[in-house]
């Protein structure tokens, strides 16, 4: 939809120059409504965008928000410069990137990024240079399981353990078939915690792993079918999952299984592309707060990008998630003393010292804290497709699982509990 | 003997050429960039595999970036489970990829023309799928290797632990690789070869074994790309499927085709198409999905207008400005 | 000579029984008929594919890489024109004429200038062209869940308790009906007639007088259309991503591999058995990961079937 994009961009600069007034209040960094003029900070980022996924979502977020900033008196007047380069799914030009946004530039901290391949390649390359990386769409388990990242969203992980905790307690399944990606950091990884899960909870799961590269999803389905699951979970970007639904529709198996997903699936153009079988039939776990809570943050999010952000930028939880992590940054750098601004390392120790930042958004308090591992958030929503959206069907909740232990004793020595 | 090692004009430019790539090159390159000129200097080497296959025995290889994933496995692979140092597992993978090219060869061999860029784009599509189902090994346990989490680190050569100094030991080896196929082609087997290419009826009637030399033609593609594929491996630390895709094989000849195929200048314009192009393109915040356009435009044009490559081009244009050069040659 | 070729047949058969048996021993045969089933529907878009590279490569010594970049410019357009809410056939039907366009100029403007070149560098060249269509297109249409459905994906059969949809059905119709139509077009008109002479020997052919352009551009035209009529299908069945739609035609240049790029009835039953025997694969707990390897598996072997007894040596032409 770039003719869209272009239109778009076009009538957004007009209504930006008419009529600023007429739109819903933003509040940004230190909200004094003055440009920022100083010397630039440079933040860096990386969101993958190539077949199969564009996750940039969270880059445009996190872009708007900090255009916002500097419209508002930067940090301690000074703007931030947000760089951000595209790995294409390839992890060469992944290498690059960093090299390019990391070694060549003295960038402060890494914030926003979205990938499916960029953290594993870049982990040991962000901990030699000692930047950290306040990452938003993160898929593999290097984003959650390695010293020097963060990440806003909870990852395939965490949230499939969420909706399988929701199926169990609310659907009644006994048997879940998780059908992941064949990447052993993402779908066997996830699938894994959700066997590990099921087994806790007296049930039990399969896991069913499509090759990224075949096209037909039509096997995976049967295979999943043929394991005596009650409940199919689609660990899976959302175009793949939906050649799925279309699979099952197809073959009228709506009724046979409860169908329940990780946060993939919740975007604004799911319900339109799923058609109306689907309504009422699908759960979706929502890593942060949906659109319908709309809360202040929420709501600043969005009349953020609608002011600072294109036409079509998308408003799903990878959006919400580069928002957040570029609020948190800016609220971190706003603590520091202004004098350390350029410094890495300084900057790095602040973003390391966050604790107990909340919003809306988000189900529970962001930490990150000085670890091997980061996962702050790991509690969220389930909610249901409907027409024209979603709706919310269980309130936060938090994922109950052994894998989060050491997350809990860390939240509890900073005093989170 | 004296033949042997005479070195042309052409030769001494490319000496030349690996000479500035290895003294001066790494230290005018950022970081971005001696990362972009390391994976050039990689693929630098396959290109150059699939090129003399074709140039000397008009043999299509439509699987040599599969070779590199070979490479690149068994090098990952001996890395994660043995002590051995950098150089070893580069030979081994070498070695290794080449018997696999053999292994390939003898059945396709029957093959000429199409067929054989068939079937080893077969091959090509085959081994995607191999490698994106088993994935590259990151030190887990187990034949394949694969953990989830972060992977184990991967030795570089000792004499080549930073960026720089890894960016010259790859130019190195692609030098190395390049008078490897000079070699073969001024000894027995150039001969061969050259009969063979002009009619395999009259090399046959000549005493020459057909089915040999073209086996080891398509061992040296193997060698040449297994060891791209360990150097590619020791650049990232890791490999990752995504790389090896059928498609980027047909990339590869098709750009040694379009760079010219017959000399060291061809391989270098290829790959430098391969990697610096898309790397200059973003870095002037060309879309990528443009950037793929202007790539495939710019390979249609290559393809329609020189037909000796953009090599050879270059190359006439340097005759015709010394008039000279031209008398000599004639 | 007969013999031999019921020999094939049999021995085709044979395999094919052998491998569902083995593949399916111990299934429930619902579930076996299930992967069948679905396996047809893959099948057919291979042999659908091959079937479009086989008539073109005959008819002008190209191999097409670009037929699937052309059915997904076509897909693509048909989701645009629904969703801005023009009458669904209408979409259908720019589809098709998106794909016949694209493969046309290429074949009218491109395709001429590379004519003197080798057959394997023409076909490389083809993928440079692909290469432009899946940009231009990634670039007009960001990445973003998007489904095509077809009217006839409501309605379905009920079989041993399992649901086959129409659209399965006509896909598995349709390719039957195409082979037998190109084969009637071969052998019953005047063009087809000028097409196999333009196969079997090219130069000949130029110096008999025959139109060769016209018959070369009529060549695209068919290409063209297979190609929308497979990138819809794809789209309907499998999924609507562009860059997935594009890479089909490697798996399709499989499945013609199975006809020897000649045989249009062999690349049919090709393409269906490799689709087939793709999803039977997912019965094999060892196997199933690797699963779509199987169409170049067997493209391999069948390709070093054709070649068993034959000598390295003079060989004619490719």
């Amino acid at each position: 939809m770039r003719f869209a994009k272009r239109i778009g961009v076009a009538s957004a600069i007009l209504t930006l120059s008419l009529g600023t007034q007429a739109m819903a209040e933003v509040s940004c960094g230190m909200n004094t409504g003055q440009a920022a003029t100083g010397a630039p900070i440079l933040v860096g980022g990386i969101y993958g965008n190539a077949a199969p996924g564009d996750w940039s979502s969270s880059t445009d977020s996190a872009a708007a928000y900090f255009a916002c900033v500097n419209a508002n008196g930067g940090i301690n007047g000074r703007p931030v410069d947000y760089r951000v380069e595209n790995d294409q799914w390839n992890p060469e030009a992944a290498a690059q990137a960093a090299a390019r946004l990391v070694n060549d530039t003295p960038t402060v901290a890494m914030v926003g990024n979205g990938s499916f391949i960029e953290m594993a390649v870049n982990a040991n390359t962000y901990e030699a240079a000692g930047i950290m990386v306040m990452a938003s769409a993160c898929a593999i388990s290097e984003c959650f399981e390695t010293p020097n990242i963060v990440s806003t969203n909870q990852g395939p992980l965490s949230s499939n353990l969420g909706a399988a905790q929701y199926a169990v307690e609310e659907l009644g399944t006994r048997h879940v078939a998780c059908i992941g990606l064949n990447i052993p950091n993402n779908g066997i990884w996830s699938c894994q915690a959700v066997q590990d899960f099921m087994r806790a909870r007296g049930g039990e799961a399969t896991a069913v792993l499509i090759n990224p590269g075949a096209p037909d999803v039509n096997s995976a389905l049967l295979e999943a079918m043929a394991s005596g699951a009650d409940t199919i979970l689609i660990n899976q970007p959302a175009g793949i999952a939906l050649a799925i639904l279309s699979a099952a529709e197809e073959q009228d198996l709506r009724d046979q299984f409860n169908w329940i997903a990780p946060t993939p699936l919740y975007d604004q153009s799911v319900p339109a592309a799923v058609g109306a079988y689907w309504w009422g039939h699908i759960y979706v776990n929502a890593e942060l707060a949906p659109l319908e809570v709309n809360g202040p943050d929420a709501q600043n999010w969005i009349a953020v990008l609608d002011q600072y952000g294109r036409a079509d930028d998308p408003r799903d939880s990878f959006g919400q998630a580069g928002y957040l992590s570029a609020r948190f940054f800016t609220e971190a750098m706003l603590a520091m003393d202004p004098a350390q601004l350029d410094d890495r390392a300084a900057v790095g120790a602040a973003i390391r010292g966050i604790t107990g930042y909340t919003s809306d958004l988000m189900c529970g308090p962001y930490y990150v804290g000085d670890a091997d591992f980061h996962m702050p958030n790991h509690a969220g929503y389930m909610v249901k497709v409907v027409e024209g959206g979603f709706e919310i069907v269980r309130e936060c909740y938090e994922y109950d699982s052994p894998y989060f232990e050491p997350h809990i004793a860390l939240e509890t020595q900073l005093g989170l509990r | 003997m004296r033949q042997l090692f005479h070195v042309t004009p052409s030769g001494w430019a490319g000496l030349g050429t690996a000479a500035f790539g290895i003294l001066i090159l790494p230290s005018l390159s950022n970081s971005y960039w001696l990362s972009v000129f390391t994976s050039m200097g990689c693929f630098l080497l396959a290109i150059a595999g699939v090129a003399f296959m074709y140039a000397r025995l008009g043999m299509v290889s439509l699987t040599q970036v599969g070779l590199m994933g070979v490479g690149g496995w068994i090098a990952l692979r001996l890395n994660h489970a043995f002590d051995f140092p950098f150089e070893v597992n580069l030979a081994l993978a070498a070695t290794a990829t080449m018997i696999f090219g053999w292994i390939l060869a003898l059945p396709a061999l029957r093959m000429r023309g199409l067929y054989l860029a068939l079937v080893t784009l077969m091959a090509a599509g085959g081994l995607e799928i191999i490698f994106a189902t088993f994935q590259f090994p990151n030190g887990g346990a187990g034949f394949w290797g694969v953990q989830t989490g972060s992977g184990a680190a991967f030795r570089r050569p000792w004499i080549a632990q930073s960026a720089q100094a890894y960016l010259r030991y790859v130019i190195a080896c692609a030098l190395l690789g390049f008078l490897c196929i000079e070699l073969h082609r001024r000894l027995q087997p150039g001969r061969a070869w050259a009969l063979i290419r002009r009619s395999e009826a009259a090399a046959m009637a000549a005493g020459v074994n057909v089915t040999l030399y073209k086996t080891w033609a398509f061992g040296i593609a193997g060698l040449l790309g297994g060891a791209a594929g360990a150097l590619l491996a020791g650049s990232l630390g890791l490999l990752d499927d995504g790389t090896f895709r059928a498609s980027e094989s047909v990339m590869i000849f098709a750009l040694a085709v379009v760079g010219g195929a017959h000399s060291w200048q061809g391989a270098l314009v290829a790959a430098a198409l391969y990697k610096v192009l898309p790397a200059v393109l973003n870095i002037w915040g060309v879309d990528a999905n443009l950037s793929f356009v202007i790539f495939g435009a710019g390979l249609l044009h290559a393809v329609i207008t020189a037909p000796q490559g953009i090599a050879g081009q270059l190359l006439d244009g340097l005759r015709r400005l010394s008039p000279k050069r031209e008398a000599r040659d004639a | 000579m007969r013999l031999a070729r019921y020999g094939n047949w049999l021995l085709w058969a044979l395999l094919m029984a052998a491998v569902i048996g083995v593949l399916g021993w111990g299934g429930r045969p619902q579930m076996v008929g299930l992967f069948i089933a679905s396996g047809l529907a893959v099948g057919s878009l291979y042999a659908l594919a091959g079937i479009g590279i086989v008539v073109l490569y005959r008819a002008t010594g190209v191999l097409n890489f670009a037929g699937g970049a052309a059915g997904a410019a076509g897909a693509m357009t048909a989701w645009q024109l629904t969703a801005w809410g023009f009458w669904e056939p209408l979409g259908w039907l720019a589809c098709l004429l998106v794909a016949t366009a694209i493969t046309l100029f290429y074949g009218r403007l491109i395709a001429p200038r590379l004519a003197w070149r080798e057959t394997v560098v023409k076909a490389v060249a083809t993928l440079g062209f692909a290469l432009i269509i899946l940009g231009a297109i990634s670039f007009l249409w960001a990445d973003d869940p998007r489904s095509i459905s077809l009217p006839t994906d409501a309605v379905g059969v009920r079989l041993l308790g399992m649901r086959i949809t129409a659209t399965r059905l006509l896909l598995f119709a349709a390719s039957i009906g195409i082979v037998i139509g190109i084969w009637l077009f071969l052998a019953r008109t005047t063009i087809g007639l000028q097409m196999r002479a333009l196969a079997s020997d090219r130069d000949l052919a130029a110096l008999m007088g025959i139109p060769i352009l016209r018959v070369e551009t009529i060549a695209w035209a068919i290409a063209g259309l297979l190609a929308g009529f497979t990138g819809l299908m794809f789209a309907d069945l499998i999924r609507l991503e562009p860059s997935v739609i594009t890479f089909m035609v490697i798996p399709g240049i499989a499945a013609a591999i199975c006809g020897r790029l000649e045989n249009l009835v062999v690349v049919l039953i090709g393409g269906l058995s490799m689709g087939v025997i793709e999803n039977m694969l997912t019965m094999s707990p060892v196997l199933r990961g690797v699963r779509p390897i199987a169409p170049f598996v067997i493209a391999a072997l069948v390709l070093l079937y054709y070649q068993r007894g034959q000598r390295l040596t003079f060989g004619g032409r490719d």
